[in-house]
């Protein structure tokens, strides 16, 4: 039998056991602190859309009392008013639905986490009554301003959503003030969202609506800007396609 | 993200986390032991044999022998086994050995390994003990003065810091940096627990009552230089490292030779520690028997993540590229316009930043008690937290050929 001699140990027992213990303790220490960290981002993260989307409700209520003052006093002082809300309400509510996309994915690690998922409700909620609202100033307020409206999926299930996702957001980039998209999370099945699919028949995803054009599928920037310049031919971007003979 | 991929990052982060937090607290409990000077206690210095087997060595053996005649030990003989070379060999040994009576030259004609060159070289010798050394390499002239008092009754082998000769371009200076860490202190440390798992090739040096009973070198090993130290181990010895005594050794030239030989290296450890499953998770074996299958669990993880975190990223990454048709390839415009959102960061990459943090302090205290200079090794410094990438080349190149029982190659 082999026997290990113990007379020779290097290092004594007790200091080794030492060593193998503390570096645990340190480990764990510094998990623990990681984790900590992870609850606190994701408490910060839950605050950001907490706050944003409260903003989001908060002007949507002063743009129902725009509204009302229109129908009360008249469209034209509704109408300066709700064009400087416009402004800075048209690029955040698209920032604000990826942002909820972004969060719930690095923070969902382990588990589902359902506060993303009422949020998302919320906000799509929010964003359909932001985009009738909307409709209906830009008639009585004569806005040219495009509306877009994005149906889409997780990204298991529809591949092609990612990638209009991205092909939209560069197109927000590129056009601030004058554009306004609304995302539509088809898998949260909402009442309302259903309608809304229905009336445009919308059968495939992703789709985009443009200016109430329909077109589903992938769509590379160009074939929506160009839908885009249609009605707003005085935005910059527009311009590439002005000297262009129309098809 | 994929439950299964989350779960896999904090496995892979804590076992390497333990791992390191462990060296670290190893290195400064032992911080004043790395370089103790130890004494000889015996009443007379003992015969020494230095065997050296060489196999198409003719463009690089003279330095060795050249080494070897600096070598002040007294009581020395070399022995040079030419194990069948192809190329002029022999007759370099024969010109560079001439005139020396130190030197015993063994020309085989035959082509029969490393291991059984070294075995042949046993029974030749006459020493009390066996330097083993490779034929690229070079020892300097103190090495067994410096090596032979760390011998006492249980110690079977005594290994020394490996260095690289004059190391030229990023790869060669980044192995250099790992040599100083992974084949010197690292073994150091391992040595405080009895766990020292290699004797390196370029030298090392063996009891011969040792070497006697555990029947020498495995001829059938490809890496025998650590199949060895198993053997040791089993046997009741010990393996101690000696800081203060260096060998120099010369890297493959170009990845591809690089790769072939950590194909060699890796491979072959899969195989030894195969081989001698049984010394794992046993505890006749001390601490050795877990800190062996610890480093081969995190390497399988780690490999793992690896692979899953290259699909994932990079098939992320092409996709966010491949989007950039949609938007006439704008892809300047919009890097220019990237945001840092950080709590757009999720917990795995802190913990993917923290582990790259420990891998920078590693390497400029490993450094600084390697006795280093950090500013010399700039560059490697620079490129040494990646090497991670090239470890995992490596490996899935040795898992593949160990899982398709595939003849590794010396060369």
């Amino acid at each position: 039998m082999v026997v290990i001699k113990k007379k020779g140990r290097s290092t004594k027992k007790s200091t080794v056991v030492t060593i193998f213990v503390v570096a645990l303790v340190i480990t764990i220490f510094l998990l623990m602190t990681i984790l900590l960290l992870g609850a606190l981002l994701n408490k910060n993260r839950e605050s950001y859309i907490d706050s944003n989307v409260q903003k989001l409700y908060n002007d949507l209520n002063e743009m129902q009392t725009f509204s009302l003052l229109a129908e009360v006093y008249g469209d034209q002082m509704a109408c300066v008013a709700f064009s400087s809300k416009l402004m800075d309400m048209d690029e955040s509510i698209w920032n604000l639905g990826r942002k909820i996309d972004q969060y719930r994915s690095v923070s969902e690690e382990f588990k589902k986490n359902p506060y993303y998922l009422e949020q998302k409700k919320i906000f799509n909620e929010n964003e359909l009554f932001y985009m009738v609202l909307l409709k209906q100033l830009k008639v009585r307020c004569n806005y040219t301003q495009a509306i877009v409206l994005f149906f889409y999926q997780n990204s298991q299930d529809c591949k092609k959503c990612d990638d209009q996702s991205f092909v939209l957001t560069d197109i927000n980039k590129d056009i601030d003030e004058e554009l306004a998209i609304f995302s539509f999370d088809a898998d949260l099945n909402l009442t309302s969202l259903r309608v809304l699919r229905e009336f445009y028949q919308i059968t495939e995803l992703p789709c985009t609506i443009v200016n109430d054009v329909k077109m589903c599928g992938m769509q590379d920037k160009d074939a929506i800007l160009k839908e885009i310049c249609k009605d707003q031919p005085d935005i910059d971007v527009c311009k590439q396609f002005e000297d262009k003979p129309a098809n | 993200m994929n439950i299964f991929y989350s779960a896999l990052v904090y496995t892979v982060w804590f076992l390497s986390t333990y791992f390191v937090v462990f060296f670290l607290l190893a290195l400064f409990t032992f911080r004043n032991k790395l370089f103790e000077e130890k004494k000889f206690s015996g009443k007379t210095w003992p015969f020494v044999s230095i065997l050296v087997p060489a196999y198409n060595e003719q463009g690089k053996i003279h330095k060795t022998i050249n080494s070897l005649k600096k070598v002040v030990y007294k009581r020395v003989e070399f022995i040079i086994i030419n194990d069948g070379s192809k190329d002029g060999t022999s007759k370099e040994v024969r010109k560079h050995i001439k005139g020396d009576s130190r030197f015993i030259f063994i020309d085989r004609k035959k082509n029969m390994g490393k291991a059984a060159s070294l075995n042949e070289g046993i029974k030749k010798g006459k020493g009390a003990y066996f330097g083993c050394m490779d034929a690229d390499s070079i020892i300097e002239p103190t090495i067994i003065e410096k090596c032979l008092p760390y011998f006492e009754d249980d110690i079977g082998a005594v290994t020394v810091n490996v260095e690289v000769v004059q190391p030229r371009g990023i790869l060669h200076k980044v192995m250099e940096l790992e040599f100083i860490l992974g084949l010197s202190l690292f073994l150091k440390i391992y040595s405080f627990f009895d766990s020292v798992f290699v004797t390196p090739g370029p030298f090392s040096i063996f009891s011969k009552k040792v070497l006697d009973e555990i029947g020498g070198f495995d001829a059938n090993c490809i890496v025998e230089d650590m199949e060895i130290s198993f053997r040791i181990r089993k046997a009741g010895y010990r393996i101690v490292h000696c800081m203060d005594a260096k060998v120099q050794t010369i890297l493959p030239r170009g990845f591809r030779k690089l790769y072939v030989q950590r194909r060699r290296w890796y491979s072959g450890a899969l195989e030894t520690v195969f081989q001698h499953k049984h010394m794992l998770f046993n505890r006749k074996y001390g601490v050795f028997s877990f800190l062996i299958p610890f480093n081969y669990i995190l390497m399988v993880l780690g490999l793992g993540l690896f692979i899953a975190t290259q699909f994932l990223g990079l098939s992320r990454l092409f996709r966010n590229l491949y989007n950039f048709r949609y938007t006439n390839f704008n892809f300047l415009e919009r890097l220019l316009e990237w945001e840092f959102d950080v709590l757009g960061y999720s917990s795995s990459m802190i913990l993917g930043l923290i582990m790259f943090s420990f891998t920078v302090l590693i390497m400029i205290l490993g450094l600084r008690y390697a006795r280093k200079t950090f500013n010399a090794r700039k560059t490697a410094s620079i490129g040494y937290p990646f090497i991670f990438f090239l470890y995992q080349i490596f490996w899935i190149g040795s898992l593949y050929a160990v899982i398709r029982r595939k003849k590794v190659s010396w060369r």
